[in-house]
Parts: structure tokens; sequence; C-alpha cells
């Protein structure tokens, strides 16, 4: 197992650039995740890695060698795809068979040692004979896994690997994949637009939209200590809500100026026009009278265990969410408190977290 | 109460149609079809005075094997034979080899020029073959070959209907198993080899039938680029037996006919399960 080191990894398809300087490292044993919307360069990054697509400009390390321009086979990666990508023709074992005979020189003996302790740890020794054709989405997956696994490769790369699963068997596979990852103490290289898939397996994770890399981190780092607006909005459901203001200092702290309200955070962030970011569960409501401002309740959501409330202050909207009990009904004039340690603030100009980091 | 009596009446009858219609359909086509094998089967064992006397009826009076060593002995049909297959294998082998590296290089390949030249390509099938028998002509004896085998293997080496069909096979394959083959260390021509050619399995073969009947048949180029017997293929062969001094021996000609076609005959019964068995695993995938 490695680290992998990305310098300024740069893609321009026909001059039209699509992944811009991305740097990152992924450490030893790490489970790294790349999450962004789609078309946001986060598979075209994975197959740079992998050697699927040349790197324009940059440079690419694995375990410290320079792989930028090698060929797939020399990296010493194996890569598991959405579509799983299973020869049709082969059955389950000859996948797993096949890469091994083709980029090592091992025994047919030591081959197929492999390919039974794979089939072990993933329980598809049963499933062996069979042709891709003859297994369900899950079973498939599990081959997949199991042709990355026999080759044990520095590093895993794993291109949305559950999204053509059902929600409960993800939700089955993404734990498979979290005990394999400490189980066998495996680099992963995980790219999805998942963002639940992102906060659950990722030991770190990296936000990339529009080709850039927006921030990395570990999961609750980014929830609550967002660089910038897109990752606030991305990560969380509902999302951030964001209200406009004005922010300057005041004493050790700073005084936000909403137009229906203003309130002292303690923080110091300069003169900016600036949003103010609040999560669904930081935000309380009450009877009319009492809170930071007040608010008209729009529209309520009963979504099992809890509610959501989307609740107008001024011209805003902020997702409030509480216990069904608490939920007040549509139309409803009601108080707000907003959990001002927690907020955060971003320039309105650039989105950046404010102060700056 | 009569419409319903009736109605219930005629219901297995529709049932049976709804499931037969196919087959009412198909007999008579598949009899159809047939037809002028079973005539030239038949023919191929009467007497010569029986073929076109109405009063003999269809059947012959004694079934005349002796037309066959007869209709045999008239040319060296064994040579005939031997040089078609060699020149029908020698045609089937090399476009097979052409057609795929080409195919493989229009379906996944970038390269300056490719839709010029595909668009010759294309152009190669929409000439009728003869338009190209003058150059092939020339073509074929500045390299000195003609009248031998190669003079009618060269020209057909290269299939633009075969390059055509197999890329459009190619460009089904999903990209992701290409990928993930050069993941698994292959390079152009191990994705081609182990990913790509098994799994257009089907079109292969039918590409393989249409050109073998082709060439097996072919009558006109060989005629053209051949003078000498030892180079001949069987349906030239065959045109020697109708153009015989004395007119047209038809019993003779048929008996030599059942000889030519039968090895393709046999040919697409063998590979007929083969064809269909591919297209039905084609279409569970």
């Amino acid at each position: 197992m490695a680290d992998v080191v990305l310098q300024g990894v740069s893609k321009a398809y026909a001059g039209r650039p699509t992944v811009h300087a991305v740097d990152l490292t992924v450490a030893d044993k790490e489970f790294m995740v790349l999450v962004g919307p789609s078309g946001c360069g986060k598979s075209t990054t994975l197959r740079m890695i992998a050697g699927l697509e040349d790197i324009t400009s940059g440079r690419l390390l694995i375990d410290g060698a320079d792989v930028t321009h090698a060929q797939p086979q020399k990296r010493d990666i194996a890569m598991v795809f959405q579509s799983y990508a299973l020869y049709p023709h082969m059955t389950a074992y000859r996948n797993m068979a096949f890469g091994l005979l083709k980029t090592t020189r091992l025994g047919k003996v030591e081959v197929d040692r492999r390919i039974r302790e794979a089939a072990e740890i993933l329980h598809i020794s049963h499933l062996l004979e069979r042709r891709p054709n003859e297994l369900s989405g899950g079973e498939r997956q599990r081959v997949a896994i199991g042709r990355a696994l026999v080759r044990q490769p520095k590093v895993f790369l794993f291109d949305e690997p559950l999204s053509n699963l059902d929600a409960k068997l993800r939700s089955r596979m993404r734990g498979e994949l979290k005990r394999l990852h400490s189980e066998l103490g495996l680099t992963v290289i995980y790219v999805t637009h998942d963002q639940i898939e992102a906060m659950t397996l990722g030991s770190r994770v990296a936000i990339l939209s529009e080709g850039r890399l927006q921030q990395v981190g570990a999961p609750m780092e980014l929830y609550m200590r967002p660089a910038n607006t897109f990752v606030a909005t991305f990560i969380g459901t509902p999302e951030m809500s964001l209200l406009r203001c004005a922010v300057k200092p005041e004493g050790e702290g700073s005084l936000v100026q909403h137009e229906r309200f203003s309130a002292t955070l303690p923080m110091r962030a300069g003169h900016a026009d600036a949003f103010l970011g609040v999560r669904p569960e930081e935000v309380r409501v009450s009877r009319p009278g009492e809170g930071l401002t007040r608010g008209i309740v729009e529209r309520t959501e009963l979504i099992g265990a809890e509610a959501l409330a989307e609740i107008l202050i001024g011209t805003d909207r902020v997702v409030a969410r509480m216990p069904v009990p608490e939920a007040p009904d549509s139309g409803a004039e009601v108080s707000v408190f907003f959990d001002l340690a927690r907020a955060r603030l971003f320039d309105a100009a650039t989105g950046r977290a404010l102060p700056a980091a | 109460m009569t419409s319903l009596r009736t109605e219930i009446a005629s219901r297995p009858a529709i049932v049976a149609l709804r499931r037969g219609w196919l087959h009412v359909v198909l007999v008579p086509l598949a009899l159809l079809w047939l037809s002028p094998l079973v005539w030239i089967l038949v023919t191929s064992l009467k007497a010569r005075t029986e073929v076109f006397d109405p009063a003999a009826g269809f059947w012959p009076q004694v079934l005349r094997w002796e037309n066959y060593p007869a209709a045999l002995s008239v040319a060296p049909f064994g040579t005939y034979l031997v040089n078609s297959i060699l020149v029908t294998g020698g045609i089937l082998a090399a476009q097979l080899v052409t057609i795929t590296l080409a195919a493989y290089a229009f379906a996944r390949l970038t390269f300056p020029g490719k839709n010029l030249l595909f668009t010759l390509f294309l152009l190669q099938i929409m000439f009728p073959i003869y338009a190209t028998f003058l150059t092939n002509f020339v073509t074929v004896r500045e390299l000195g070959l003609l009248n031998s085998l190669p003079a009618m293997i060269v020209p057909f080496v290269a299939s633009g209907y075969g390059t055509f069909m197999l890329r459009q096979a190619f460009r089904q394959v999903p990209t992701e198993l290409a990928d993930a083959a050069r993941l698994d260390g292959c390079g152009h021509v191990g994705i081609l080899w182990h990913v790509y050619l098994p799994l257009v399995k089907p079109t292969l073969i039918a590409f393989g039938i249409i050109t073998v009947v082709t060439h097996w048949n072919d009558y006109m180029w060989p005629l053209l680029v051949t003078n000498s017997e030892a180079v001949r293929t069987l349906p030239i062969g065959l045109g020697l037996l109708a153009k015989s001094d004395s007119g047209a021996d038809w019993t003779r000609l048929m008996a030599a006919t059942v000889v030519v076609v039968s090895p393709l005959l046999v040919l697409f019964v063998v590979f007929q399960r083969r064809f269909v068995d591919s297209f039905m695993h084609a279409g569970l995938k």
C-alpha cells in the first residue's frame, strides 16, 4: 500500500480545461472520497490517476514514483467501474484471473489461491463458475471488487461503484466496503456524487466543482466548517440556509446585520457583504414574541422521525429541523433562534468562508 | 346465445391461428425457396430425355446416379474443389484480419482523417463490384499474378462492407470493458483479442457466411483472371458443362451443381445452430 500525490494535475479536452490544477495527497491506507455534482471532473481525475486519460499538465506520484505518463498496468492500481465492466464471455473466476495472469508472473496455484481467498472475503465462492449474466447486480459488484482485490494493488480506485444498486443493497455494500477497507488496510480513492456515501465512507473527502478542488477534509470538518458556499450547500440535506447580511467588527466579535435582525457573532470578520450560514438543526422555532427574529412558515414537511419547516425571514428562506410534535402549521408566524456559536459567515462576493482561514 | 356459442366454438381455431400464423406464412415461403433446390436434385437423377418431357412427370423413372461420375469426368472437379476452398478460405482469412484491425481503428481510435477515410470505405460498399473490375485487372496483371490463385484472392483481401459491419458491432461494446482490459494489462491487440472479438462473434460468423457464399459462387472475376484448368474454381467448371458442344447437358449440369453447392449447404447446416445460438446469447445480455 502507498500514498498518492497529485501535483497541479490538469486536464483539457481540445484546449478546453475540465480539471484545473488539482493538488491532493492521499495518505497510505486512507479512504479518500472525491465528491461533487455531475460534470465536476471527479471521474476524469480518477481516470487520470488510473492512466485511462492523459494528464495534460501536472505530476502524479504513486508511492513516491512519478507515474504521470506510465501505462495503466504499470501503476499498480486496480479499478472498480460503475457498470462493473466484467467480461461477459468469461466466468467470475476467469474475470478475476485475467488481469493477474496478464500483469504478473504468478503461477496457476498462486492465482487460484488468491482468487479463492478474495472469494471467501466477499462471500462469492459459490459464484465463481458463473458468467456475469447469471449474477445479480450485487453479486456482479462483488466479483468486480474481487477482481481488484486479487491484484493486491497499491491503490484501489472506485468509480461510483454503488450507483447501479438499489437503495437497500447500496447501504449494505457501503458497510461491506468500509469493512474491507479497515480489515485489509487498503488505500482507496472513491468517486461518487452521493454525499451520504462520501460522508459515511471517507476518512477524508475532497469536494470538486467545475474542475476545481473546493475543500479537502474529514467529513464532519466539511460539514461544520465548509470553506465556501458551494461546500456549505453541497454537503448536508436539506442544505444550509444562507441569509444575506452586512458584517462589521464589534468588540471581540462581529456585528451581523440582516434586513430583519442583527446579532453578534463570536468571531472577527472585518467589514463585508456576507451570507450567514445556518444548518437546519441550528434553527429553533418557538411561539411569536421570544426569538431573535420572526418569520412566516411557508411549508412544513413531516418526514417520519422529524419535521422540516421552511420559514420566510424578510426575503430569505431558512429551513429548520425539529421533532414532529413541535412542527408549526403552514402560514403561522413564529419566532426564530439561531445557534450563533455554530453559525458561519461567507463573503458575498467570493463565497469564501469568513474570516479567511 | 347463438353468437356466444359460435364465439366459443371458434375460439380454439382463433387460438391455433394466433399461435400458428407465423407457420401459415413461413411454410409456403420455405417450400417456395426450397423448390429450385429440389428441382436441381431431382433433375440430377433423371435421364436426359426426361428433363423437358411433360409426360415423364416430376420424378425420374429410374434414379440415374451415373450422372454424377459422368458430370465429374467432364472436367477435373477435384482440382476445382481444392482451388475453390483455397480461394474462398484465403479471402475469408485475409478479410477477417483486415476488417478486424480497420474496424477497431474506426470504432475506438482517434486519428486525423478518420472520417474522410471511413467515408471512402463506405463508398467502396456503394460501388458495384463490376465498376472496379478493369482497374483491378490491370493491377493484378502489373503484379504478375494473372492466371494464378492469388489473382482471385488479392482484390478481395479488404472489405468495406465487413469493416462497416464490424465497426458497428465494436461500437456496441461498452468502453468500460476496454478500460478494464487496459488496467488488466492489455494493449490494443490484447483488448481486441480478449474483449472485442469474443463479444462480436455473431457478427463475425454472419460476415463469414456472407463472404464465403459470395466468393464460393463468384464466377465473373475468376473467369476474367484465369485461363488454365489448374487454377479454375468450381463455378467455372459448371460453366464449362453448361457450354458443352452439344448444348447444355442438364442432368450432368445439375449433378455437378449439387456437388458444388453441397459444401455450402453442409457449412450452413453446421453453423446455423451456432449462428442462432450466438444471436440468442447476445439478446440475453
